[in-house]
């Protein structure tokens, strides 16, 4: 039984604490919080030397792992990411950087992975046309045309498009769902920085106009993307759910340490039973958000029989857990938590957006549903 | 991280034959229906079937792993809780905590003597901790022991006490020096045979008697059987608590969540079954999610007292986790139910005759015992998030 990262993961988060303390602390934010980008490329390429977008991708293509569960480092890494609201595409990265490598062919692999993983080039990942999870939503059509594809139509809720120097899109082929990838800038597709809740990150709507893409930039046969779709879906979450974690544990430590320091009626807030309790509720969130990220990330790592389950449960259970918690921080905090200077409002923000986006509670609570009426027999 | 149990090699089919046969073989017809909680039976004679019992699982080598001394590897350790688990009936008899304050604070005669007898079933336990004054604020309890000779001689009285109206011994704390607070009080070993010792069934909620209260009258205690030093009972007590709360909910709910699905497969909404219901998916869907994380917080749980590394604040967690939870399923099943949501046991219409209103009924239990659910929100705000004590008179 061993249910803890090991001691190459704990170093793994203390190289990337340090690294983020130095180069990209939540401070960093503050300048860019209602500029058009958030994103440092600099950095960036920094952290892509630590191993940021390499978890998932074999050594040939400079890729290599931690350890021999990979989407465990992912989110070792993810939570030292969440914990400063760092804005950049890790996410996007990472499952583009998967997909890749799983369903990418031996040039595609040399060509759009490797310098993905050295982060030379970013990748932003158009996935449906309203930000939700579910494929029905794909609103990209590839028309067949000359050498190739045409496509038509839009993405939304594009982490970084603005910034992307080439796109993974899924799209309907008359063969079914396909993904294609498009070098930036091409002709043809319209990027937009869409005004958002959340302050920290960058998300674009991207339009498709008469796009034309070869044939050698096709993953796999036209209609069979059907199940990396939902590979993707399922690493979205995991990572979500990681960076999730790590910005609860940051905004509850902040939290805490605003109930010992502030002083009303002569005593700390926080002797009182109705912080106290508060505090310990969270916590209590907080624990179980972690178990859940864990556990998914473990269940996937190792295609455990139940990776499904164990994905919905911290689908449903981290967002909601970690909106939650956001919220009753800025609660504890009071009056100053309501203010433009505090950091609270970017975790609370941070949080609703994460709310939301690769599927809401309820989504991922469905699907839950469907697989334990699917285990549970008749008495 | 691998959370994952190593299958049982084939060379073990045998171990689990024999275990199997025994349970078969000897398993205690009871007139005790199988019940949520930890549950006494009323009738004396199902207590001598189960005495029985356990005493031939200790002699056959097959006692409850979790309180024998016998030495078993990881995977007769699985075998034997999963097929004990299976029986439906008791293998543990009244509260055996104490065992863990012997153990760490008793002499060396007091575990010769108690513990093999505690695993052996021969002995069964009561605890008398609480008072009708002292629950939550235990420190305060009024029960007094002054030393007269080779003896202490005792009196109050306690509530409470699981299996006290069948137990032999009782884990008792009685106040002996006049202190504040936790201080001045002592731990001891109680032969419930002892003239003055007074027990009462105590009926609760459930309509079935699971506790007791007793009263305590001139009760002559040898010095001999204090646990650990005069005084310091409040340290005894504290480990064996700890043992308590950490002991429940490692695993999920798995059950009561099947449970849910069968009712709800089985009900009617608008006229059709509650199951395609919206609303009702989501509710089930989230106690999943939660039942699932209550399993993992389990593994995280194991996988720091593997490491000594349990704070303050993870039993407290772990009990409020489960028992929250379990109250909450039982609540749903209920409405879930409909209008039969409201019969109970011995109504023929009622759900498994009525097995989710007891178990509803009986989650306070949960909530309140081994420290209420308050109390641990204290200890995870005090001991394991530092933040300051509130003003306590």
């Amino acid at each position: 039984m061993n249910f803890a990262y090991d001691e190459d993961q704990r170093l793994l988060k203390e190289t990337t604490r340090r690294f983020l303390e130095e180069r990209h602390p939540l401070a960093a934010l503050r300048p860019n919080l209602e500029t058009d980008t958030t994103l440092d490329r600099a950095v960036w390429r920094d952290g892509a030397q630590l191993g940021w977008t390499a978890m998932l991708a074999p050594a040939e293509n400079d890729g290599g792992s931690v350890s021999e569960q990979p989407i465990v480092d992912l989110i070792a890494l993810a939570e030292e990411l969440g914990r400063v609201l760092y804005p950049g595409p890790f996410l996007p990265a990472n499952v583009v950087a998967d997909t890749l490598a799983r369903g990418g062919d031996e040039a595609q692999r040399k060509d759009w992975l490797a310098p993905l993983v050295r982060g030379e080039r970013i990748a932003a990942w158009c996935a449906t046309g309203d930000g939700t999870a579910d494929a029905s939503a794909i609103a990209v059509t590839a028309t067949p045309a000359e050498g190739g594809m045409r496509l038509d139509g839009r993405a939304r809720w594009v982490h970084d498009a603005h910034a992307a120097d080439f796109l993974l899109v899924a799209c309907r082929a008359p063969q079914g769902e396909t993904l294609a990838l498009v070098p930036l800038p091409a002709s043809g597709v319209g990027v937009r920085v869409l005004k958002g809740l959340d302050l920290t990150r960058r998300f674009c709507e991207v339009t498709f106009s008469g796009v034309q893409v070869s044939s050698d930039a096709l993953l796999g046969a036209p209609g069979s993307a059907a199940p990396a779709l939902a590979r993707m879906g399922s690493l979205a979450s995991v990572i979500q759910a990681g960076e999730a974690v790590g910005a609860m544990e940051k905004l509850f430590e902040l939290t805490v340490q605003h109930a010992k320091d502030r002083v009303q009626f002569g005593r700390a807030i926080g002797s009182f039973q109705a912080i106290k309790h508060r505090l310990a509720d969270l916590w209590i969130e907080l624990e179980g958000a972690r178990a859940a990220a864990h556990y998914a990330a473990l269940a996937l790592a190792d295609e455990l029989s139940d990776r499904e389950q164990a994905v919905a449960t911290a689908g449903c259970y981290v967002r909601e857990a970690a909106s939650q918690l956001a919220g009753e921080s800025l609660q504890i905090h009071g009056g100053v938590g309501f203010t433009w200077e505090y950091d609270v409002h970017l975790f609370l923000r941070r949080a609703k957006a994460d709310q939301v986006l690769y599927g809401d509670p309820s989504w991922h609570a469905e699907r839950l549903c469907r697989l334990l009426e699917a285990d549970v027999k008749e008495a | 991280m691998d959370v994952r149990v190593p299958e049982v090699p084939a060379s073990y089919d045998d171990y689990r034959r024999r275990v199997r046969e025994f349970v078969e073989a000897h398993k205690p017809a009871l007139r005790m229906k199988e019940k949520a909680g930890l549950r006494v039976p009323d009738d004396p004679e199902d207590v001598s079937k189960l005495r029985a019992w356990v005493r031939a699982l200790n002699d056959a080598g097959f006692a409850s792993p979790a309180h024998s001394e016998t030495k078993l590897d990881p995977h007769q350790t699985r075998i034997l809780n999963e097929e004990l688990g299976k029986a439906g009936v008791p293998v543990v008899l009244g509260n055996p905590l104490v065992g863990g304050a012997i153990k760490l604070f008793g002499t060396e005669q007091q575990k010769a003597f108690y513990l093999p007898r505690i695993a052996s079933g021969e002995h069964i336990w009561t605890q008398l901790f609480s008072e009708p004054a002292a629950g939550s604020d235990l420190a305060s309890l009024q029960t007094r022991g002054r030393l007269d000779g080779d003896a202490y001689v005792v009196d109050g009285q306690k509530v409470w006490s699981t299996w006290a109206q069948f137990s032999d011994y009782g884990y008792l704390l009685a106040r002996t020096e006049e202190k504040a607070g936790p201080a001045g009080i002592t731990a001891f070993i109680l032969d419930m045979k002892s003239p003055g010792v007074t027990t009462r069934p105590l009926r609760e909620i459930t309509g079935t008697t699971d506790f007791n209260e007793v009263f305590l009258d001139e009760v002559r205690i040898p010095v001999e059987n204090v646990i650990g030093q005069p005084g310091q009972g409040w340290a005894v007590t504290t480990a064996s608590l700890a043992q308590e709360r950490g002991g429940v909910g490692s695993r999920g709910a798995e059950d009561s969540i099947a449970g849910l699905v069968r009712i709800a497969r089985a009900t009617k909404r608008a006229g059709r079954p509650a199951i395609e219901d919206g609303a009702v998916r989501q509710t089930i869907a989230r106690f999943a999610a939660r039942s699932r994380i209550q399993r993992a917080l389990g593994y995280r749980v194991a996988t720091k007292a593997a490491a000594k590394e349990l704070g303050p604040a993870d039993a407290p967690l772990t009990k409020i986790w489960f028992s929250e939870l379990n109250l909450q399923i039982n609540e749903y099943a209920l409405s879930l139910q409909g209008p039969n949501g409201a019969l109970a046991e011995g109504d023929p219409l009622a759900w498994q005759d009525g097995k989710f209103q007891d178990a509803f009924l009986y989650a306070r239990a949960w909530t309140i015992a081994g420290g209420s659910n308050e109390i641990m929100r204290n200890l995870i705000a005090e001991r394991g998030l530092g933040l300051p004590r509130e003003a306590r008179g």
